[in-house]
């Protein structure tokens, strides 16, 4: 009888086992888009995709200008180009929220492909926000079109030559940041929920839209609320974006009687207040995602739900 | 011992008899249920695919907060809008009213129309298939879970706003608004029923279809205003869409005096959720038959993640 040799070093090859740093995320996050992109996407018919994506905005636009039409007549149409710039920009919240949470809930409960994401090398927070992207570009699409429909068929006066590039750069990146810190802390709900998830991210997109002055002003809210909304980065990021595209529009975080007039002083914030309420109240939610996504990682693997199905 | 019949039930019992639950000569008569047998057979269905729906609700909280907290929240969004316009008091009733509704469509789309296609991915629907039961039961099943969970979300939408609001309804007639309120929900959960059938053939697309069915619905069924607002679009949601017409004749019946723009009195609505609820059901039975002879036939439709 022969005995195997005891190798003297484990046979393992360094390099497999030593993360490879940026490079090798940057692939596995763009393998976690392609594999979003497939999964969401790829597959339908263009038109019919393209019809899904837009209809939801722009009917959501719809809604409100009609409501508007309907109560305010002539003199609610300075409200128009508010409401479809917040409910166009809304589109990437919903997407964006959606996104991430769904994918935590399509790969466990409809692919069952959760497991084997969770233990491949790569971070797992890194996929599902790759997971999350196409979602978002599909959202981003039907932002440029239902704000496109509102400068060509609804009178939005948006004049290129009067926007501030700067502000809108500054406030777009930061808020679809903040977006993506939402959808983790979702995934992170929806680790330790069941199937019946699904409609969690339009729940909490919807009470978001309550406090975020997406399609009216704070000030019409009461003062709590109001300083709710004002901790609320989204609140922040649509200001920005609206104060970019409207420089003479009415403001959402301002106003007469406002929380924000009684506590700076001033009628309405300007771009940099705005910038750095946005980079503080988004930073807060970074935080708060890691610890929450964190303890839900924890509580999943200690309990089995990651690969745990629960169709009802 | 088994039969050889091929059933599971099927037993030979004392002196060679098969048993199904009683003794019977043979297969063939075993095989032949009485009428009760099958009524009680497909009420346990009903009850068995019911079941998990409520039974979850007790078992996961975390429902309350989404379900019924956040949703509020998202309705009162719509409030506020009208009260930025400073709008009458009677529009703050319709988006209340209309918030209450969206709970039942939701549950309509999310956990009716794209269940099926749900239960394919995850292997049970060709256990539904093999069952000796009829599929509209199963349907009928979600139905009744998913009318536990929507109810208890519209219910507390309409209480909580309705307070915080002040919202004031001026009814008509209560007993009109109870069988509308009733027509529409069963016109819903019967178009509900139509739609598991069609998005189970149309496969994938169930996901995007699910998308569709939510703000685009919510715009031409008139949610935050009266629906006559929009004109022919209007008139032709009335005339296809439950949520659509139950919600103007419960506007009409809950704010006596409201501007309807022109649609029909709330009598005709009702009559309209009927001839829609027997339509629906109808076309759900024809389509489950239909879907039942492709799953025999091609066996397509047990293939999963199409």
């Amino acid at each position: 009888m022969t005995t195997l040799p005891t190798p003297s070093t484990p046979h393992v090859d360094p390099g497999r086992v030593q993360s490879g740093g940026l490079a090798e995320a940057a692939r596995a996050f763009l393998a976690a888009v392609r594999l979003g992109w497939a999964t969401e996407a790829n597959w339908t018919d263009p038109f019919l995709f393209f019809v899904y994506s837009v209809a939801k905005p722009v009917s959501a636009a719809l809604i409100l200008v009609v409501m508007i039409e309907i109560v305010g007549g002539a003199s609610g149409r300075e409200l128009r180009p508010y409401v479809v710039a917040g409910s166009a920009l809304w589109s990437f919240v919903v997407a964006g929220i959606a996104g991430l949470a769904w994918s935590v809930l399509d790969d466990r409960e409809r692919y069952r492909m959760l497991r084997y994401l969770y233990v491949s090398p790569p971070s797992f927070v890194l996929l599902l926000v790759g997971r999350g992207t196409a979602r978002l570009a599909v959202g981003a699409m039907g932002a440029a079109i239902t704000l496109g429909i509102g400068v060509v068929l609804l009178g939005v006066p948006v004049d290129p030559a009067r926007i501030d590039w700067p502000l809108l750069g500054v406030a777009m990146v930061g808020g679809l940041a903040v977006i993506v810190v939402l959808g983790i802390l979702l995934a992170a709900v929806c680790l330790q929920t069941r199937q019946d998830s699904w409609s969690y991210p339009e729940a909490v997109a919807g009470s978001l839209f309550l406090v975020s002055g997406a399609v009216f002003p704070l000030a019409v809210l009461p003062p709590p609320i109001q300083l709710v909304g004002l901790a609320t980065p989204l609140t922040w990021w649509l200001a920005g974006v609206r104060l970019a595209l409207f420089p003479d529009g009415p403001t959402a975080v301002g106003g007469p009687n406002s929380a924000w007039s009684v506590l700076a002083g001033t009628p309405a914030p300007a771009g940099p207040e705005i910038i750095a309420a946005l980079l503080m109240t988004g930073a807060l939610a970074t935080l708060a995602a890691a610890v929450v996504f964190r303890w839900s990682e924890h509580r999943a693997r200690e309990r089995g739900l990651i690969d745990q199905t629960s169709g009802s | 011992m088994s039969s050889g019949t091929g059933t599971d039930t099927a037993r030979l019992g004392p002196r060679g008899r098969v048993w199904v639950g009683r003794p019977s000569a043979g297969p063939r008569e075993a095989a032949a249920w009485s009428r009760r047998q099958q009524l009680l057979t497909e009420l346990r269905a009903i009850r068995g695919r019911a079941y998990p729906r409520i039974r979850g609700l007790f078992r996961e909280k975390s429902w309350l907060f989404f379900e019924i907290l956040l949703p509020f929240l998202s309705t009162s969004a719509f409030v506020f809008v009208y009260r930025a316009l400073a709008a009458p008091a009677e529009y703050v009733g319709f988006v209340v009213l209309g918030g209450a509704m969206t709970a039942f469509w939701l549950n309509v789309i999310w956990m009716m129309a794209a269940q099926l296609h749900w239960e394919k991915d995850q292997g049970n629907l060709e256990l539904y298939f093999a069952a000796p039961m009829n599929l509209m039961s199963v349907l009928l099943g979600m139905a009744v879970g998913g009318l536990v969970m929507s109810g208890a979300r519209a219910v507390a939408v309409l209480a909580v706003a309705t307070t915080l609001y002040g919202v004031t309804f001026s009814v008509e007639s209560w007993l009109l608004l109870l069988v509308v309120f009733a027509l529409t929900l069963a016109a819903l959960y019967g178009l509900g029923m139509v739609l598991a059938s069609l998005f189970l053939m149309w496969g994938r697309e169930a996901w995007h279809l699910t998308q569709l069915l939510t703000e685009p619905i919510y715009f031409v069924s008139g949610l935050n205003f009266p629906v006559g607002r929009l004109g022919l679009l209007g008139a032709l949601a009335i005339a296809t869409i439950p949520l659509a017409v139950g919600l103007d004749a419960m506007r009409q019946l809950a704010f006596r005096g409201a501007p309807s723009f022109g649609t029909p009195q709330p009598e005709i609505e009702a009559l309209i959720l009927v001839g829609m609820t027997v339509v629906f059901l109808a076309a759900a039975r024809l389509a489950l038959r239909i879907l039942e002879g492709l799953a025999r036939r091609e066996g397509r439709l047990t293939v999963r993640w199409r």
